[in-house]
C-alpha cells in the first residue's frame, strides 16, 4: 500500500530581524503571532486544527520555560484540549516536529496538524548563548569551558575538507556573500540591512574577527528570535481545502520525500568513521539521497532549489558536494561557476539561509519547509527561483549529528 | 510594484558601475554613499574640500563598520574633481544641505558635466522635484528624480521615490528595481507634494507632540504617545534625534505650502523657536527635550528653558499604559488597544486625540501624497517604524476607529466609516509578509 500523502497548506514566519526582548515580549507572544499569522495566511479556522507539534531546542535555558507543547493551547480558546507535544534535536528540532506531524498524518490519526518551530535567543549575552548552544554537542567532551564551541567544531569541518581535498577561504567568503545578498531580497531576513560585500566577507581584520579557527563572524549564522508555523494536511483535508480555496488539489504542494539520520555525537568520531568514505559526513549524504529516493527523484538535477543548513559557511560548503552538485571535495567549482545564486543552475538558500535569513534554532527546519512551500507555489517574492516545482531542505542538529531533509513539490 | 522577474529584467537593462555622491560629508551623504558601496564598484565621495570628503568616507566606514567601503570609494572636491567624476557617473546622487539655491547652483554644474544617459537623484526630504529641475534641458528633466532615504539609510529601509512631471517612467522603474534588489529598499512611490508622504504624516504627529509638550511637559507627552501607541522611539526623543533644525525645516515647509484640515498642528511651537535661537538643536547640540548628564536623563522645562531630572517630574496615574503593555507582552494586541481606547482620564483622552489625528490625517492624505493608503502605511512602517495607520484601524476594528476619531472631534475618513458600515474591506493592511505585531511595543 502506498504511503498516504502529506500536503503542506502554507504558513507564516515572524520577522527574524525582531528582538522580542527589546519589544519586551514573552515567548508566548512569539508563538501566538506565528500561529495566528499562519491561520490568517492559510485561511484556516482554529477549530479545524486537530493536533500541534512544537519544535524547540532550549527554551528551558533561554527563557526558563519548558512544556512548550502546552503553550500552543494558550494561542486560541479553540486549542484547549488538543493533543500537543514538543520535539528536540538541537538545530534540527523543527524538522523533527515536522517528521512527527507528518507521520501522524500518514498513520491516519489526524487530518490537520499545526507545526510550530520556535526559539527566543536574544534573552542572554552572546557568550552565554554560545554555551547553551554547546549542549547540542557532547557538552562535557566538546564544549565545557570552551567559548563559542560551535564555530570551532565547524571550523574543524573546514579543516577536514582542507586536509582531504584542499579548501580556500575565498570560496567560503563567496558563500557568505551570496547568502547576505539573497537576504536583502527577503523581507523577513534578519540581516537584510546589514553591510556585506565579498571584500568584507574576506576581510581579516577586527571588523570580521575570528571566532573559531578559520571561522570568522561573516562565516556564521545569527543569534535570532523567531517562530514559524506551517500546516500539514491529509489528502482528505487537502481536497476539502482546495475546493474552498477555489484551487486544484494538484496546486497544493506535498512532502514528496524525507530523510532522517543520526550520526555519533562527537565530531572526531564522525570524521573517524568517514575516513575511507568519499563524503566527509556520509550520514548527511544518506539523509539527502533517501529523501530523493522516496520522492522518486534521481539526483540533484531533479531539484529546482535547496534550503540548506548553513550554520557556518563550511556547512554549506559541505552540503554542496553532499547534495551531489559536484563530486566530493569539489564544492568550490559550484561556487566559482555561480551555480548557487538565485538564477544559477543549483540555487542554494534563496532566502539567505541561516547566515542571511537568521537561525532561531528550533524554528529553522520549519522555516526551510515554509520557504520551500513559497518557492514551489511562486510566492517567494524577490527571492523567487523562477519556475521552481521541487525544493529540498537540509536541516542539521549538532556537528552533523541529526540530519533531516524534506522534498516539497507540486 | 513589478514582479521579481520583471524587476530582475529591468535591473539587467542597464549598469550602475559608478556613483557620485555630492555632499558626501553630510549625514545623508555618507550614509547613502556607504549604502551604494554594497552594490556598486566605484563610489565617489565629493564635498567642498577633499578633507571633508575624506571625513565623509571615515564616517561611512564607521557607520557600517566595514573598512571595505574604502576599497570601493574615491574622494575629491567640487573645485577640481566634480566635472570629471560626474562625467563618468551612471548615477549622480545629490545630498547637499536642504537649501533650494545651493542645490540649484550644484545642478547647473551637474547638468553641464553629466552624460546624457546618466541618472540624477536628489535625497531631498521635501523640496519640489519639479521646481529643482525647472528650466533645465530635456535630458536632465527626463533623468531626474527624488530618492528619499531616511536616516540612517543603512538601518532604515523605507525609501520614497518621487518622479517629476517630466521624469522618464522607464528611469523611475529602473531606479525602483535597482533600489529594491540591490540596495534592499522598501520603495514607496509618492507624489511631488511638500515633504512627500512619510514626513508629511510623521512630522504632523511629531509637531503635535511638541505643541503638547509646551502645556504638559516632555516627560508626560512621551509617556502618553509612547511605545504602546505603536512606535519604538517616543516622539520628542525622535525630534531630538532628527534635530530641531531639521524638524523646523520640514514643518515650516508643510505649514507654508499646504492648507489642510490639520493645518494648526503643523505650526512650530513658539518655545521651540525661542530655544533654537539660543542654540538648542536636540542631540547634536547636547540636548533638546531631553538630555543626558552622565547617567542621569534630564527633561526640558520649555517655559524656563532649564532641565530637571526625569525622575523628579510628577506624573498622573497612567496605570492603563501598564495594562496595555502587559497584554502586548503576551501578543494580545487587539485586547491591549481596547484597554487604551476605553481608558478613563484626561491623559488617555489626550493620547487618543494624537493617535486619532494620525489615523485621520493619514487616511485623508491617501490619493494626495500616495495613490492609496497602502503607500502611507508602508512608509510609516519602514521609514518611521511606527504602526501604520491601517494597522491601527485593523487592530482596533473600523467601528472603534470611527468612535476614536469622532471622540477626538476630528474628521472621520470616508474609507473607515464605509468599512465600519459595510464590513469591507475586512482589512486595510493586506501584506503577505510584514509582521504587524512588531509595531506594538510592550512599554
Amino acid at each position: 500500500m502506498a504511503t498516504p500523502e502529506v500536503y503542506v497548506l502554507g504558513g507564516y514566519q515572524t520577522d527574524f530581524a525582531r528582538n522580542w526582548t527589546k519589544e519586551k515580549k514573552h515567548f508566548s507572544a512569539l508563538m501566538r503571532e506565528s500561529v495566528l499569522g499562519g491561520l490568517a495566511a492559510c485561511n484556516i479556522d482554529p477549530e479545524e486544527v486537530q493536533s500541534a507539534h512544537v519544535g524547540n531546542f532550549a527554551a528551558e535555558l533561554y527563557c526558563m520555560q519548558g512544556h512548550l507543547g502546552a503553550f500552543f493551547t494558550e494561542v486560541h480558546p479553540a486549542f484547549s484540549g488538543l493533543p500537543t507535544s514538543r520535539h528536540e534535536a538541537a538545530c534540527a528540532s523543527g524538522s523533527i516536529a515536522l517528521l512527527a506531524a507528518s507521520s501522524e498524518i500518514e498513520a491516519g490519526r489526524y487530518d490537520l496538524q499545526a507545526v510550530v518551530g520556535i526559539e527566543q535567543m536574544k534573552t542572554v549575552s552572546a557568550s552565554e548563548g554560545g554555551a547553551f548552544l554547546g549542549t547540542a554537542a557532547w557538552y562535557a567532551e566538546e564544549a565545557d569551558g570552551i567559548e563559542f564551541p560551535f564555530p570551532k567544531l565547524f571550523g574543524r569541518l573546514g579543516d577536514e575538507y582542507d586536509k582531504r581535498y584542499g579548501l580556500k577561504d575565498e570560496h567560503l567568503a563567496e558563500i557568505s556573500k551570496v547568502n547576505y545578498a539573497n537576504a536583502k531580497l527577503n523581507p523577513n531576513a534578519q540581516t537584510r540591512t546589514w553591510y556585506m560585500n565579498k571584500e568584507h566577507a574576506l576581510c581579516r581584520t577586527d571588523d570580521n574577527p575570528a571566532v573559531g579557527g578559520r571561522i570568522r563572524i561573516a562565516d556564521c549564522s545569527q543569534v535570532t528570535d523567531g517562530a514559524v508555523t506551517v500546516f500539514l494536511a491529509s489528502r482528505a483535508f487537502a481536497e476539502k481545502y482546495a475546493r474552498r480555496q477555489g484551487i486544484d488539489l494538484s496546486e497544493i504542494p506535498r512532502i514528496k520525500g524525507w530523510g532522517h539520520n543520526t550520526a555519533r555525537l562527537r565530531f572526531s568520531d564522525k570524521v573517524l568513521e568517514s575516513r575511507d568514505d568519499r563524503f566527509v559526513l556520509p550520514h548527511v549524504r544518506s539523509t539527502i539521497t533517501s529523501a530523493m529516493k522516496r520522492a522518486g527523484i534521481g539526483d540533484v538535477n531533479g531539484i529546482d532549489g535547496i534550503e540548506t543548513h548553513d550554520c557556518f559557511t563550511t556547512s554549506e560548503y559541505m552540503a554542496i558536494d553532499h547534495f551531489g552538485i559536484t563530486e566530493p571535495g569539489e564544492s568550490w567549482k559550484a561556487v566559482e561557476e555561480g551555480w548557487l545564486e538565485i538564477d544559477g543552475k543549483h540555487p542554494i538558500n534563496p532566502s539567505g539561509g541561516l547566515i542571511g535569513a537568521g537561525h532561531p534554532v528550533g524554528a529553522t527546519g520549519v522555516r526551510q519547509l515554509l520557504d520551500g512551500y513559497l518557492q514551489v507555489t511562486g510566492r517567494a517574492g524577490d527571492y523567487q527561483v523562477e519556475g521552481a516545482r521541487n525544493f529540498q531542505t537540509l536541516n542539521i542538529g549538532g556537528s552533523g549529528t541529526t540530519s533531516c531533509s524534506f522534498i516539497i513539490g507540486v | 510594484m513589478s514582479s521579481a522577474k520583471e524587476a530582475r529584467k529591468l535591473l539587467a537593462s542597464r549598469a550602475i558601475e559608478r556613483v557620485v555622491v555630492l555632499g558626501a560629508n553630510g549625514t545623508m551623504g555618507y550614509g547613502s554613499a556607504a549604502l551604494f558601496t554594497q552594490a556598486v564598484p566605484h563610489v565617489t565621495f565629493l564635498a567642498r574640500t577633499k578633507d571633508k570628503a575624506d571625513e565623509g568616507l571615515a564616517a561611512a566606514i564607521a557607520q557600517v563598520r566595514s573598512p571595505t567601503v574604502a576599497s570601493r570609494a574615491e574622494t575629491g572636491d567640487y573645485e577640481r574633481d566634480l566635472e570629471a567624476a560626474v562625467g563618468r557617473a551612471d548615477l549622480v546622487f545629490e545630498a547637499l544641505t536642504e537649501d533650494f539655491a545651493i542645490k540649484k547652483d550644484m545642478f547647473d554644474r551637474v547638468e553641464k558635466a553629466r552624460r546624457d544617459d546618466s541618472i540624477v537623484a536628489t535625497v531631498t526630504s521635501g523640496l519640489s522635484i519639479d521646481a529643482l529641475c525647472e528650466g533645465r534641458g530635456d535630458s536632465f528633466r527626463r533623468n531626474f528624480l527624488g530618492l528619499h532615504f531616511f536616516n540612517p539609510p543603512n538601518v532604515i529601509t523605507g525609501t520614497e521615490l518621487i518622479a517629476g512631471r517630466d521624469t522618464d517612467p522607464a528611469v523611475v522603474d529602473f531606479v525602483e528595481a535597482f533600489s529594491r534588489l540591490r540596495l534592499g529598499r522598501e520603495i514607496v512611490r509618492t507624489a511631488d507634494t511638500p515633504a512627500f508622504a512619510g514626513n508629511r504624516v510623521g512630522f504632523k504627529v511629531l509637531n503635535e507632540a511638541a505643541q503638547l509638550a509646551e502645556r504638559l511637559g516632555p516627560v508626560l507627552v512621551d509617556r502618553l504617545v509612547g511605545p504602546y501607541t505603536g512606535r519604538a522611539l517616543t516622539p520628542l526623543a525622535t525630534i531630538d534625534l532628527v534635530g530641531w533644525d531639521i524638524h523646523r525645516a520640514i514643518v515650516d515647509n508643510v505649514f507654508e505650502n499646504t492648507n489642510d484640515e490639520a493645518h494648526a498642528t503643523l505650526e512650530l511651537p513658539a518655545s521651540m523657536a525661542r530655544l533654537m535661537a539660543k542654540g538648542v538643536l536636540g542631540d547634536k547640540s547636547g540636548g533638546g527635550f531631553f538630555k543626558r548628564d552622565g547617567k542621569a536623563r534630564l527633561a526640558l522645562d520649555l517655559a524656563k528653558g532649564d532641565y530637571v531630572p526625569v525622575g523628579d517630574v510628577k506624573l498622573p496615574d497612567l496605570g492603563y499604559i501598564d495594562d496595555v503593555a502587559a497584554l502586548y507582552a503576551q501578543g494580545r494586541y487587539a485586547e491591549g488597544i481596547q484597554v487604551f481606547l476605553e481608558a478613563e482620564g484626561d491623559e488617555a483622552e489626550i493620547a487618543r486625540k494624537v493617535i486619532a489625528g494620525y489615523v485621520s490625517y493619514a487616511f485623508h492624505r491617501a490619493g494626495e501624497v500616495t495613490e492609496t493608503i497602502t503607500g502611507i502605511d508602508l512608509i510609516m512602517g519602514a521609514g518611521f517604524n511606527w504602526a501604520p495607520p491601517s494597522v491601527l484601524v485593523d487592530t482596533m476594528g473600523p467601528e472603534s476607529a470611527v468612535r476614536l476619531i469622532e471622540g477626538a472631534g476630528l474628521p472621520v475618513p470616508e474609507a473607515i466609516s464605509k468599512a465600519a458600515a459595510s464590513g469591507e474591506p475586512r482589512r486595510f493592511f493586506e501584506h503577505p509578509v510584514i509582521n504587524v505585531g512588531k509595531y506594538f511595543v510592550a512599554g
